[in-house]
């Protein structure tokens, strides 16, 4: 043995009094990475409950639960992702999907609980130290998994369209719609938002599997004007949907447009309603709109016979009349009445009930009966010189051009109203060759038309004169003057709307040729006067919400005579609603 | 750096360079290629790093592609050789001879995607997944989801709500009864014709 091999063991001595390279107790935290992925965050007013994150969780570790203080509202489920991290792999795919971009990861990585419950938790609900922090992961638009852009439509450029009343939008390739369906994250918060509740993500998964006849058939479950909707509805699933929280959301509406485009070959072999037994039940349908004509399309297919009385000379109500032809083709709607003649239903045209018909008659001759008369009467304003030849009103304005007239309005048209038939009448007026001016007594904010509405309204090159109303028209020289007044927005009224204050000294004038006015709608009281059936104090049929009857046993009512002027889809739903809460009635339940 | 991607470019059938930055370039080159490119890299352009070999899977085009990312101590820079090859017996030509550290990747490759280098020391040997059968999980046919769900037992006392359906309990319940009773008429009606034809 050498010397160096007994004395090498003390060579490490040498150190003894250095400091020394371990750490010393209370042990220093290291901070994760600023991107490092950590325990989840979730800013809970912005999640809106979709779920997506659960759906692709590979671990399976994502719950959506509930949690005290979140609504199940429009356009949130209310629910909330809870996260097991005994099976989360920190893979944040959750981050990376989420649409609204609420979930993130904070980097903090070090916690510690004996007891295994603990690790099951809803982040933002269940308060964590991390929740603040703003380290960590969160997506960017390179990781980002959610399309936020839209596949395009192919439409009529603004300055062609607004010269002839030819269809403007016209409908997505298969290309564009499979694009478009690719971008849906199936959450179904859309359903809630549809009043007739349509298995939106269904038929959109219905596209992209390249099943048309099954989304054709998905789309009569709940609605039988889908053709129409896909073009007109007010798409309320589209401002449900998380998509457009941080991007565009679906478009709903021009998927279920695609549908429909491409299945008129097979629209006629899906509903079989040939073979259905008579109950022998007679059911009679007091106007032929969407409403009424969807609960007699369903009360068909449950075997009763359907009969549907309308005054004017065609059926469709307010699509035909109401919506001009740019926007929803006369073809497009009398094919799909077509389809609900052909389920079994009986429409009589030009039979108007009060008239031709007594109420009290229908009343005796059917088991039960239908109101569906709308809010047909346009209604003006109480401004002095509303009565001039040159002064018209929206709606009859509207049904006039529907009807092929072609009215001479000179060059200049005031629309007065911020509505979708003041936008409907303001390009109507323009294909007609005028120039238009609408004008809105509040801001533009506050228009209850559609803002795509608005928009396409504005690349027509439709005016708007904002904060203004109308006090006063007279006829000069051949022209109309209109004198107007400038307003501010005040407090906000019972609708949640800021109130519209004229400002004193503020008159002006406006030289036009002709005015609309788009204001608002009634209801028609001929019925329910002969009937006796009980008006709301609006003047609307009541009518129960989950079974539609009204005052009179037998009778039910619904669509906008009973909502007050609404959308269609609106009424279609409650179309629907009728005809089951009727069939119950008619079977004695 | 130009140079050497020039020469890459007519020497070894090399595509457009695809800049990510101006240290850091990729270059894609027919398969067959690889390990001369590699070895040209090696011992002329000053390349002696190896700093990792990856693969993508690219299951739609059916290929997996293949990285060889490089470094230059004298530049400064990184040069990524990348290679597609065929997903089905996906093999591939061995640089464990360049560089003996090569072997471990492709081990690795070998393990997580079943992609075979033949002649790498060990290459058959798991690294991680001891006793592992199926499809090799970074494949992107292999259905994580579902593994797990197999794998790992649940926990208990755990539920989970479907959004669409909580909506409709919570907000229309009566209204999705409806919905379901028309859905129903309208679909048997059809059903029942079916059947008799």
């Amino acid at each position: 043995m050498k010397l160096r091999d007994i004395i090498s063991p003390f060579y490490a001595w040498k150190r003894a009094f250095e400091k020394p390279f371990t750490i010393m107790r209370p042990r220093t935290d290291r901070e994760g990475a600023p991107a490092y992925r950590g325990f989840h965050i979730n800013d809970l007013g912005k999640c809106v409950g979709c779920g997506t994150c659960e759906a692709i969780c590979q671990n399976a570790a994502i719950d959506m639960v509930e949690l005290p203080g979140q609504e199940t509202k429009r356009g949130d489920s209310g629910l909330r992702p809870s996260i097991d991290y005994g099976r989360c792999c920190w893979c944040a795919l959750c981050v990376d999907v989420c649409p609204t971009a609420s979930l993130g990861m904070s980097n903090e990585y070090n916690w510690i609980s004996d007891d295994g419950e603990d690790w099951v938790f809803v982040p933002g609900g269940d308060q964590k130290p991390w929740d603040m922090s703003e380290k960590g992961y969160r997506t960017t638009d390179e990781s980002w998994l959610i399309e936020p852009v839209r596949a395009s439509m192919r439409f009529v450029e603004p300055d062609v369209r607004k010269k002839n009343f030819d269809e403007m939008m016209l409908g997505y390739t298969t290309e564009a719609a499979l694009e478009e369906a690719a971008r849906c994250i199936e959450c179904g918060l859309c359903i809630e938002a549809c009043p007739t509740h349509m298995d939106v993500p269904q038929y959109i998964k219905a596209i992209r599997d390249g099943e048309l006849e099954e989304g054709l058939r998905i789309l009569y479950d709940t609605n039988p004007f889908s053709e129409s909707c896909g073009r007109v509805c007010t798409a309320h699933c589209e401002t449900a949907c998380p998509v457009g929280a941080q991007g565009r959301p679906l478009a709903i509406r021009w998927l279920k447009r695609y549908i429909t485009d491409n299945t008129l070959d097979i629209r006629d072999s899906i509903l079989e309603t040939e073979d259905i037994p008579a109950t022998g039940k007679k059911v009679a349908i007091i106007g032929a709109g969407p409403a009424g004509l969807t609960a007699g399309f369903y009360l068909a297919h449950y075997g009763h016979e359907v009969r549907v009385f309308e005054q004017q000379d065609k059926p469709g109500g307010m699509l035909l009349s109401g919506i001009p032809e740019y926007r929803l083709p006369d073809e497009v709607l009398a094919r799909e009445i077509k389809v609900i003649e052909d389920a079994g239903v009986e429409i009589k045209t030009g039979v108007r009930v009060g008239k031709d018909i007594s109420a009290r008659q229908i009343l005796d001759d059917y088991d039960a009966v239908f109101v569906s008369v709308g809010a047909q009467i346009g209604t003006d304003m109480p401004v002095e010189g509303s009565d001039l030849p040159a002064v018209h009103i929206g709606l009859d304005f509207l049904d006039r051009i529907s009807k092929g007239e072609r009215p001479d309005i000179g060059k200049k048209t005031i629309v007065v109203g911020g509505g979708n038939t003041a936008m409907d009448v303001a390009r109507s007026a323009l294909r007609l060759g005028s120039e238009v001016e609408v004008v809105y007594r509040r801001s533009r904010k506050e228009m209850p038309a559609n803002a795509e509405e608005v928009e396409e309204a504005m690349e027509e090159g439709v005016e708007f004169n904002f904060l203004t109303t109308p006090e006063k028209m007279t006829e000069q020289g051949g022209r109309l003057h209109l004198t107007c007044r400038r307003m501010r927005l005040g407090e906000p009224d019972s609708s949640g709307r800021r109130r519209p204050e004229a400002i004193e000294g503020s008159e002006f004038t406006i030289e036009a040729d002709t005015c609309v006015m788009a204001i608002g709608q009634k209801v028609e009281d001929e019925v329910a006067r002969e009937a006796g059936i009980k008006l709301d104090k609006w003047g609307n049929f009541e009518a129960d919400q989950e079974r539609m009857t009204t005052s009179i046993d037998g009778v039910f009512a619904g669509g906008d005579c009973e909502t007050g002027p609404d959308d269609a889809v609106g009424a279609i739903g409650t179309g629907k609603k009728a005809a089951w809460s009727i069939n119950e009635y008619l079977s004695g339940r | 750096m130009k140079d050497t991607i020039d020469k890459i470019r007519s020497m070894f059938d090399g595509g457009d360079a695809d800049e990510k930055r101006e240290d850091l370039v990729f270059v894609t080159v027919p398969a067959t290629q690889v390990v001369d490119c590699l070895g040209y890299l090696r011992d002329r352009a000053g390349y002696r790093h190896l700093v990792m070999i990856s693969a993508v899977d690219y299951i739609e085009r059916g290929v997996f592609q293949l990285t060889y990312l490089l470094h230059s101590y004298e530049k400064q820079n990184d040069i990524g050789i990348r290679a597609d090859i065929g997903r089905d017996d996906a093999s591939m030509d061995s640089i464990h001879r360049l560089w003996a550290a090569a072997q471990v990747y492709q081990r690795e490759l070998r393990e997580m995607f079943g992609i075979d280098f033949p002649g790498s020391p060990r290459v058959d040997e798991p690294m991680l997944l001891e006793g592992w059968e199926g499809i090799p999980p970074m494949r992107r046919d292999f259905d994580t989801k579902k593994y797990s769900e197999e794998t790992f037992f649940p926990r208990e006392g755990r539920k989970t709500a479907d959004p669409a359906t909580h909506m409709a309990e919570k907000n229309y319940a009566s209204e999705e009864q409806v919905k379901r009773s028309v859905k129903d008429l309208v679909r048997g009606r059809r059903k029942r014709k079916g059947n008799d034809g």
